[in-house]
């Protein structure tokens, strides 16, 4: 039973790779960063670098104005990334850039709702698939609102993403994972962006039944900072998402971009070592 | 059909786009809304508050010496005379009340002017609730005694320093907040937000409209020509609306604050200088630039200085039932002279752009009856006016 949408999913890189580590058992990385902190010179440089470190998938994150799900570090992100003069349009043109000079990994859009909104979601979406994105995460638009995103993501062959929290209850998970392609993305911890996850029983148990339930991969995220985390993490998902301590790790680094591609490398390949 | 049961949206707007973290606590308010929330004993509890506690119903007073001056005949609501000095109360028990019902202990809030930071804090020492309210740096600087009063209510307030310091800010950080804490109560201030936020907090205040209808029709013996509140979140508006929307003779008018003048770019005024999209949960119209970021606001009056306005307004411009005008700070800022002067009323700045707007289009509502929502009293604003007086006397 395949939909229309899915068969036109059938090439997109984010559904691919998750497949791949379904079948092969394995487990994976996706790190977080913000569009345009530092400039998008650097994120175009720390894209690549992921990329060639071996990233499963990265989560590119739109700098918003208001983001209401990101605690303090990624805020700061944000304000950043706008001073810099960080748009939609500057970061889409990144995006090419970088496909074309044979970027693979693919690539998670992190937008809250209204950016994308702002000319119309399904216009936007077309616009974020042919600058080489693969999926949308909108941590504003959830299961009730997600028919909006569902139907852009159809028409641009793009993953709509949608969350589980501890919060969820079976219903949500079984839906949102049924909902979601590439991978379905799992707080791991009631709270926002940063700060830290204990992977206790209680949030193992949590995990095993969001994986138990969802149709889609898992992906967790939130709170994730070290390659034992990542290790605690990926026992029952598929991915591990870092963002706010990689997010932290790059600002520390300064502006130039080659430092922060080598800083990225680094960091990526010391998280890896959780995966083994 | 109970006010739960409307759904989340109103026309094109609303809606309930909040973090799956919220979806629960969410849709746990809107079952007890829709179950506690509409029975008789909370209902006669609500009412028993609201009357023996709040000071409810509040009086409809003619204003004669303004009548006068403006040349229609203007009637003023007077929510200020409510317990802590603003219509943010009759939400605030009401939903710290229904938040007790359903076993919550801890009650966060935003505010903005302070009035409705003030108004939970009551209504948490009152029910025995714990406190938090988030208040913007530069707010709590402006709207100083409002910050003293909710401490000095057992609240905890923390400041936000980040963004612009005022209550869109608040209003980000109390919703983180409640994101990481989703076991509290969070306490709205303004009919917006995600559902069922703008028909909870539009359900509470409606008594204002209700009561409104009530007494012109026994002071004056027939229904008002015009209707006029002033707009931030839209609370107070929505509220006296409800009680006269359904006649259809009655022009409703909601008032947005005009700042600096609307060329300057300095301003709140949504209807005016925005485009819908969405923020803080819901679909409406927002000042925002072309690539959706949230544009900085301005206002002399801390409880309009806000850059979305309730969705079920959207709706009742969409419809063309009520429109929306604009008075900018100094026509508030003269008009909240003349009521004090002309009726000894010192209304809130938020309230004196409706009284501004009235005032200022005196010519096109000759001879016509007018009501106003007064909703507030400018007890709070006085550090400010005077320092805006010291500012121009220079
Ligand atoms: C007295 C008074 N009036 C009006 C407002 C604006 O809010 P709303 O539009 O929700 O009534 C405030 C907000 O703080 C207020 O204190």
């Amino acid at each position: 039973m395949t939909s229309q949408s899915d068969n036109s999913l059938a090439d997109n890189r984010l559904v691919c790779a998750t497949r791949v580590l379904r079948d092969q058992c394995a487990r994976g990385i996706a790190p977080y960063i913000t569009a345009g902190d530092g400039g998008l010179a650097c994120t175009l440089e720390v894209l690549h670098a992921l990329d060639r470190g071996g990233a499963h998938c990265v989560e590119l994150g739109l700098p918003f104005s208001d983001p209401i799900a990101d605690g303090p570090v990624l805020q700061a992100a944000s304000t950043r990334a706008l001073a810099a003069g960080t748009s939609l349009t500057g970061t889409l043109e990144m995006l090419r850039a970088f496909r074309q000079a044979g970027g693979r990994v693919p690539i998670a859009l992190m937008s809250y709702a209204n950016p994308l909104m702002r000319h119309g979601l399904s216009e936007t979406a077309l616009r974020v698939a042919q600058a080489g994105a693969d999926a949308l995460i909108v941590p504003d638009i959830p299961l009730e609102e997600g028919a909006l995103l569902e139907q852009a993501c159809a028409e641009a062959a793009l993953c709509p993403i949608f969350f589980a929290a501890p919060t969820s209850n079976d219903d949500r998970i079984i839906q949102a994972g049924a909902r979601s392609r590439g991978f379905l993305y799992v707080v791991g911890r009631v709270g926002v962006t940063g700060g830290g996850t204990t992977f206790d029983s209680e949030t193992q148990t949590f995990l095993a039944r969001a994986r138990a339930l969802s149709a889609a991969p898992i992906a967790v995220g939130f709170g994730i900072a070290t390659a034992a985390d990542v290790r605690a993490a990926v026992e029952h998902a598929d991915l591990a998402i870092v963002g706010t301590a990689l997010v932290r790790h790059l600002h520390a680094c300064g502006s130039n971009p080659g430092e922060r591609a080598a800083a990225a490398s680094a960091f990526l390949a010391e998280l890896q070592t959780g995966l083994s | 059909m109970t006010d739960g049961a409307r759904g989340p949206w109103f026309g094109e707007y609303g809606g309930a786009f909040a973090p799956e973290t919220l979806m629960a606590s969410l849709a746990e308010l809107e079952q007890a809304w829709c179950s506690v929330g509409q029975s008789a004993e909370f209902g006669a509890e609500l009412a028993g508050l609201l009357r023996d506690y709040a000071g409810r119903p509040t009086p409809m007073t003619h204003a004669r010496r303004l009548s006068r001056e403006v040349g229609c005949e203007v009637w003023l609501k007077r929510e200020d005379l409510l317990h802590t000095g603003a219509h943010k109360l009759n939400n605030a028990l009401g939903q710290a009340l229904l938040a007790k019902q359903m076993g919550k202990t801890r009650i966060l809030a935003e505010t903005g002017a302070g009035q409705h930071g003030v108004a939970t804090a009551t209504a948490c020492a009152l029910l025995g609730l714990e406190c938090v309210i988030y208040m913007g740096s530069v707010d709590a600087a402006r709207q100083r005694p409002n910050l003293l009063r909710m401490e000095l209510l057992g609240a905890r307030v923390e400041l936000v320093e980040h963004g612009q310091q005022t209550l869109k800010d608040a209003i980000n950080e109390a919703l983180r907040a409640w994101v990481s804490d989703p076991e509290a109560h969070y306490l709205l201030g303004s009919a917006l937000g995600p559902h069922p936020f703008p028909a909870l907090v539009a359900g509470f205040q409606q008594v204002i409209g209700q009561e409104a209808r009530q007494q012109i029709l026994a002071q004056a013996g027939e229904l008002p020509d015009t209707v006029v509140a002033c707009v931030g979140g839209g609370s107070n508006a929505i509220g006296i609306f409800r009680g006269f929307v359904d006649d259809e003779g009655v022009e409703l008018v909601g008032v947005e604050a005009g700042g600096a003048g609307i060329a300057s770019g300095q301003h709140a005024a949504r209807f005016q200088g925005g485009v819908p999209g969405v923020l803080h949960g819901c679909r409406t119209w927002l000042l925002q630039d072309g690539d959706g970021q949230i544009l900085p606001t301005h206002s002399v009056s801390a409880g309009l200085d806000y850059p979305a306005v309730g969705p079920e307004h959207a709706e009742l411009l969409a419809l063309g039932r009520a429109k929306y005008d604009t008075c900018d700070d100094d026509v508030a800022l003269s008009a909240f002279d003349s009521l004090a002067r002309l009726e000894g009323i010192i209304p809130a700045l938020e309230s004196s752009h409706a009284l501004g707007w009235v005032i200022e289009h005196g010519a096109e509502l000759q001879g016509r009856r007018v009501v106003i929502n007064l909703s507030g009293r400018g007890d709070k604003d006085l550090d400010s006016v005077f320092a805006l007086r010291g500012k121009e006397g220079q």
